[in-house]
């Protein structure tokens, strides 16, 4: 079992993350990846700019560590890899990385939908979309709530 | 006693922030009085998916602060 759970102060290349997550997992047969990338349009269809990320610096790391650990327990999972950006990342660039990989495909599309529905309402960062609008802050919507309350 | 805040309460408010507390107070009570000094915290303060943390562990309202705690508090949080 391997897990990478990381707090990325600079560009997150998500396919070095995937060539990792290839590396470690070799003798597995399935590997699920989900890039979230920083949207150019507010939900109002304004203009965003940058996002930028403010974080805590003890519990934002321990939050995507115990994300990252509680989905290698509760999935049949070989590799988890979660990696978050904080600070201004531009419109167009990645946010996050959370992989998983498996024996078999199912846990890993499962692992995966997990840790993305934690890490939307669980990472302790705080957002805010800068663009035409200002500053606007952003925090999850209740079907992100919802979503990660389907895993209990 | 020292009282931090981030994301929007930090905007709100400023970073840090000394309120003057007696040992034995709660984190509601503490809450309290930062609103009763920083109105415009309040709908922050009270959304029920805010947390106060001590030593970097979520604390519930009933805790009693002690002289050397440190709080802080965190508006919901949004990764992803």
């Amino acid at each position: 079992m391997s897990i990478v759970a990381r707090l990325e102060e600079h560009a997150l290349k998500p396919e070095q993350e995937l060539a990792a997550l290839l590396e470690e997992a070799k003798g597995g047969g399935a590997i699920v990846s989900f890039t979230g990338i920083a949207r150019p349009g507010s939900k109002g269809g304004l203009a965003v700019d940058r996002l930028v990320l403010e974080h805590h610096p003890t519990l934002t790391p321990q939050s995507l560590e115990d994300i990252a650990v509680e989905a290698a327990q509760r999935f049949d999972v070989s590799q988890v890899r979660v990696v978050h950006r904080c600070g201004a990342v531009e419109a167009g660039e990645p946010i996050v990385f959370a992989g998983a990989a498996a024996l078999h495909r199912r846990a890993a599309f499962e692992a995966a939908d997990y840790l993305m529905d934690r890490l939307k309402t669980e990472a302790v960062f705080w957002k805010r979309e800068i663009g035409d609008a200002g500053s606007e802050w952003i925090e999850p919507t209740e079907r992100d709530y919802a979503d990660r309350e389907r895993w209990g | 006693m020292k009282v931090a805040f981030y994301g929007r309460l930090a905007e709100a408010v400023g970073t840090e922030l000394d309120i003057e507390a007696p040992p034995g107070c709660s984190i509601a009570e503490l809450r309290n009085k930062v609103i009763a000094e920083h109105p415009q915290a309040e709908e922050a303060l009270r959304n029920r998916r805010a947390r106060a943390c001590v030593g970097d562990a979520i604390v519930h309202d009933s805790y009693a602060l002690t002289a050397t705690d440190r709080v802080e508090f965190l508006p919901p949080v949004s990764g992803g």
